[in-house]
């Protein structure tokens, strides 16, 4: 299926690019499928919805803004270059603003977020590829990532990959001790018994996610 | 131009008062001229702990607000002529103060004075913020408990979001034999969720409550083990290299600590 929906994260938070060619109501149906995977994703950040040139009226904005809603979503702000789709997101409290594509490009540049520095509690790094982290992730610390997530050091908080819908993502860490993890729609607890001190891996194995060591996933 | 350096630590009750009015004690001992300021507007208390409570006429929000200059604010400590306080407000709160107001106070405080303290309140607010705003350094005070460690990991994170340098540790109220006994996490556990540089371990002395009562600090009692620790705090903050003192008489726990953590010259042994 063509991708209809992107979504970036960049320094103004996320961006939810829709496709500008396809039928709307295809659209929707994409956009429907896309947040019930995995609407987690975007809890709590700074939405903006491009939609590019694409010109909406009052009715087709207020069934987006429903949708996202029934999802507890709400956009920050939506860029369009069409007038009619400004105006529309105006009078529905919506702020608007023209589109400025140097910036959605710029933001596309590299899939994965590289991270040297430990994150701490009361840090969130939310992003939409594959993240690396060279460093601790510590207890009331988060990781939100759309792809699989690395960390070169101790996993003591929380980390959600595949964040997005895919449970094909991973999450490595060398000492894997988190608070929670979740993969897709998944979430795991760790066992209350120390864990090895050890590379390991947790992946989605028959519906529910397992952790193994390194040594054992590589194979 | 003197250095200031703001005591804070997230979670309250973890020690910050105590730490500030020990450490500018005994850096004023070593023949250095010290400012502590007491930064939390309206829960005033710093006077209290330096027993200076009774000579109070002006306050910081008086200075900054204009009604007093600063040299009529600061009280002079009777027995060391070169510690002065710069009490808080108690009637005012937080938002009597601005970031701007702050970095420009320090500023004066730095012109005239060695080193200048300032006790932060507790919390991540404005208060906080307030408190590092005109910081060269900052000492964050913990106890090795979970909940004090998880709240010095948050601020921690915020004095590096505020571009504050590397924040450095004190380890306040261990219990060396509960550590010992594994009830209580050991300096080792800390550090290794900190990850920052340590500059002091200050043991568990039922005195402390009692020489705070009075208003007496702990370094200057001889016999003060927490006093003793407090001094060589003060020695590591003026940069010397002071042992970190055995808490029992294994002293075990110390030597793997700096094998483990003492600053080792990288690549330099070529």
């Amino acid at each position: 299926m063509q991708q209809l929906i992107a979504i970036k994260g960049g320094r103004g938070g996320l961006r939810l690019q829709l496709d500008e060619s396809v039928p709307w109501e295809d659209l929707l149906v994409a956009l429907q499928q896309q947040l019930g995977q995995g609407s987690s994703f975007f809890n709590g950040a700074q939405i903006t919805v491009d939609v590019g040139e694409r010109a909406l009226d009052q009715a087709q904005l207020d069934g987006l803004l429903a949708l996202m809603q029934e999802h507890g979503l709400k956009p920050d702000s939506l860029a369009s270059s069409a007038r009619e789709s400004r105006a529309a997101a105006r009078s529905a409290g919506v702020a608007a603003r023209p589109l400025v594509r140097g910036i959605a490009e710029a933001e596309e540049r590299g899939e994965a977020l590289f991270h040297a520095r430990t994150v701490r509690s009361g840090q969130l790094i939310r992003h939409h590829g594959n993240v690396t982290i060279l460093g601790d992730v510590n207890a009331g610390g988060e990781i939100i990532a759309g792809g699989s997530v690395i960390v070169w050091g101790h996993v003591r908080g929380v980390v959600h990959a595949g964040a997005l819908g895919d449970r094909n993502c991973i999450i490595g860490a060398l000492h894997l001790v988190p608070t929670q993890l979740r993969i897709a729609d998944l979430i795991g607890r760790q066992p209350d018994k120390a864990a090895d001190k050890m590379p390991e891996v947790a992946r989605v194995e028959s519906g529910a996610i397992v952790v193994e060591p390194w040594e054992a996933f590589k194979k | 131009m003197g250095r200031v350096i703001t005591v804070t630590s997230g979670k309250g009750g973890v020690g910050k008062t105590t730490t500030t009015a020990n450490l500018g004690t005994a850096l004023a001992m070593g023949g250095a001229r010290v400012a502590v300021v007491d930064a939390d507007i309206g829960l005033r208390n710093l006077d209290i702990v330096m027993g200076l409570e009774n000579r109070i006429v002006f306050d910081l929000v008086d200075v900054i607000e204009g009604r007093a200059r600063l040299k009529q604010a600061l009280i002079k400590d009777k027995r060391f002529p070169d510690l002065c306080l710069l009490p808080a407000a108690q009637t005012r709160d937080k938002d009597a103060v601005s970031h701007d107001d702050m970095v420009a106070l320090t500023n004066q405080l730095r012109a005239e004075f060695d080193y200048v303290l300032i006790d932060s309140p507790a919390g991540i607010e404005s208060g906080f913020r307030n408190a590092i705003a005109g910081a060269d350094e900052v000492l964050i005070v913990t106890t090795p408990e979970v909940s004090a460690v998880r709240d010095a990991d948050r601020i921690i994170g915020l004095t590096e979001a505020f571009e504050k340098g590397h924040p450095r540790l004190v380890l306040n109220r261990v219990k060396t034999r509960m550590m010992k006994a594994g009830e209580m996490m050991s300096i080792e556990d800390v550090l290794q969720i900190l990850a920052i540089d340590l500059v002091g371990v200050v043991p568990d002395d039922e005195m402390i409550v009692t020489s705070t009562n009075r208003g007496e600090v702990a370094v200057m009692d001889k016999s003060s083990r927490a006093g003793k620790a407090f001094v060589d705090i003060a020695r590591r903050v003026r940069g010397e290299q002071v042992p970190f003192m055995a808490l029992d008489e294994g002293g075990g726990v110390f030597d793997r600590l700096f094998g483990m953590f003492g600053r080792r010259p990288r690549g330099s042994e070529r």
